[in-house]
């Protein structure tokens, strides 16, 4: 049976609120860049930094491996559909759709595909019914932020 | 116009894609290690297609002000950190959760450097995602 009570603890909650305030530091500092340079330059020197700053962290860290057994060869291709993402979005900023409808509609994307991937459980990870509360949590954040992406003149 | 609906829902698509791509490969290893092979892999893809496309270093890149050379380290622990949440709290909490961090702290920024912006709007759109928030937490 699917786990259909899927409340996440205040830890859980802390940390994922706290992660998306690391993506406001990212889209700062990452824009600036491609300000001076190139969409690919803003792109390449965060990945570049980041490998060596991942090595740094995995040698003070030393985290445990979870499983013996290797992971099949496609979960080390996430970084290939990040990396589709900044072209597709470049591609699209720069539309009638502009940036306010680039971010809405990348929201929207993200929030159907999660949704279908939790309820299938998809790519190996557990299959999670969303509750009636978790539909009306999402309605209201997800109104907010298209308030704040449409009117709130920033972004 | 519709295609570039699509190309935009899809982005959006790929950035969860992407992620639970990532949850897979840190429940087999760790999330450290998942964000290092996530960073490896797309520096590699982007040099490619640098390298097949042209102009990776036009425009004056070394005019940028030193601390925007910083975004890697955070999306080291950005990419850890969702790699770490999603086999525990799902696609759609962490999504839902990150998105709502990432607009309160962008008004937050905003308002800290004194971007334009109507403060009425802000004011309603972060009450509407801090009551989505608590509607999630609530009933526990």
């Amino acid at each position: 049976m699917p786990n259909s009570r899927s409340a996440p603890s205040i830890f859980h909650f802390a940390i994922a609120f706290g992660t998306g305030g690391l993506l406001t530091l990212m889209i700062l500092f990452n824009g600036t860049l491609a300000v001076y340079g190139s969409l690919f330059f803003a792109s390449w020197v965060p990945h570049l930094m980041g490998t060596f700053a991942a090595l740094l962290f995995l040698a003070i860290l030393r985290p445990k491996r979870a499983m013996a057994k290797r992971p099949p060869l496609w979960a080390y291709l996430g970084g290939v559909s990040g990396g589709v993402t900044v072209i597709l979005t470049s591609a699209t900023v720069n539309t009638a759709l502009a940036l306010s409808g680039t971010i809405a509609l990348g929201l929207a994307g993200q929030m159907i595909f999660s949704l279908i991937a939790d309820a299938k459980g998809l790519f190996g990870l557990p299959q999670r019914m969303p509750s009636a509360r978790d539909l009306c949590a999402l309605a209201l954040i997800m109104s907010g932020s298209l308030i704040l992406i449409f009117f709130g003149g920033g972004l | 116009m519709i295609w570039f609906a699509t190309l935009a829902l899809l982005a959006g698509v790929l950035v969860s894609l992407s992620r639970q791509i990532n949850g897979r490969l840190a429940l087999s290893t760790s999330a450290m290690e998942s964000s290092f092979w996530n960073h490896l892999v797309g520096l590699i893809f982007v040099t490619l297609l640098a390298l097949a496309v042209g102009g990776l270093f036009a425009g004056e890149p070394t005019e940028a002000p030193w601390w925007a050379f910083v975004g890697g380290p955070v999306g080291v622990v950005f990419i850890a950190a969702g790699s770490w949440l999603i086999p525990r709290i799902g696609a759609a909490q962490t999504a839902m959760l990150i998105i709502a961090g990432q607009m309160v702290s962008g008004v937050v920024l905003d308002v800290a450097m004194s971007a334009p912006g109507e403060p009425w709007v802000r004011v309603i759109g972060v009450a509407l995602i801090l009551a989505g928030m608590w509607v999630a937490r609530s009933g526990d």
